[in-house]
């Protein structure tokens, strides 16, 4: 399987009807929309109050739970980022201590 | 890579191994936070997430010349998700395949697998969005983990979960319904911010 790429799943119409609209909403607001069916969604979500309201739901609850990320080991982030820097052999650049 | 070039670095360092070295880290760097907090899910532990992801970067290194320079994330994430199975492997060598794959997160959301609280790396702002995604089922608490909490695209949890997109975007809907129904149980989509 390919990692890249939009999600061939979902094919979005010129002029989607509301019923595809709210089906695609997901996909459309986590940004895995091809980009050519993104510009259908966002113009039907301009137009039409129905699924512009839906979207905003979702769009918060998505929001929500997005706040709930732990927080990231920045301990760890920083020894890794040291490892990383390590690759390469000995005439590597020396950084200077913090 | 070369079979020269692989001579040459046994005996001191080139100008092309540099290039290399540094198209490396250039790639490696700025997806470290998605391995470190990926390598936790999988480990539930932060100490094994580390070493999780220092061996990544060690199989990575070492497989660089064969990599195509596209989509870095996805690469070091496939080589993340296989050293992680491995290890797990000779270290439980009765699971089978398919539990090794599910053996993803229940962290991310009440607590921890191992029974740790670990509230305080949580939002304690929004205990009814905490509350309803600890009350999910562990297939539904996994995407919501990987593609919201970790920042995976819905290929990349798929690949992680062996389980097509299409799978990913269903359990993602149901669990994110979940939630949100909870919200208006409680009257609060909306809500100020
Ligand atoms: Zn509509």
């Amino acid at each position: 399987m390919t990692l890249v790429g939009p999600n061939p799943g979902l094919r979005i119409s010129e002029e989607p009807v509301c019923l595809e609209v709210v089906a695609a909403l997901q996909a459309h607001l986590d940004g895995e929309l091809a980009e050519r069916d993104a510009p259908r969604i966002a113009g039907h979500l301009a137009r039409c109050a129905r699924c512009a309201s839906e979207a905003a739901t979702v769009r918060e609850v998505i929001d929500r739970i997005r706040r709930q990320r732990p927080a990231l080991d920045l301990g760890a982030l920083g020894r890794l980022t040291g490892v990383v820097e390590r690759f390469g052999g000995p005439d590597r650049p020396v950084r200077p201590a913090p | 890579m070369s079979a020269d070039d692989r001579a040459q670095r046994s005996e001191g360092t080139t100008a092309t191994d540099r290039d290399v070295e540094q198209r490396f880290r250039e790639q490696v760097l700025s997806e470290l936070p998605v391995l470190l907090r990926v390598g936790r899910r999988l480990t539930l532990d932060a100490g094994d997430a580390e070493d999780l992801v220092q061996d990544t970067l060690v199989r990575a290194y070492r497989a660089f010349d064969r990599f195509d320079g596209r989509y870095p994330r996805a690469w070091l994430l496939t080589i993340l998700r296989n050293t992680h199975r491995n290890a797990l492997r000779k270290r439980r060598p009765d699971l089978m395949d398919d539990e090794v794959a599910h053996r993803i997160p229940d962290q991310g959301a009440a607590g921890r697998a191992d029974g740790v609280p670990d509230a305080a790396l949580h939002d304690e702002l929004d205990p009814i969005v905490r509350t309803s995604l600890g009350s999910l089922s562990a297939r539904h608490r996994a995407v919501i983990a990987l593609v919201d909490l970790d920042g995976l695209t819905y290929k990349e949890a798929a690949h992680m979960l062996d389980v097509p997109v299409g799978t990913v975007m269903s359990r993602l809907h149901r669990a994110r319904a979940k939630v949100r129904a909870q919200l208006e149980a409680e009257g609060i989509t909306g809500a100020p911010r």
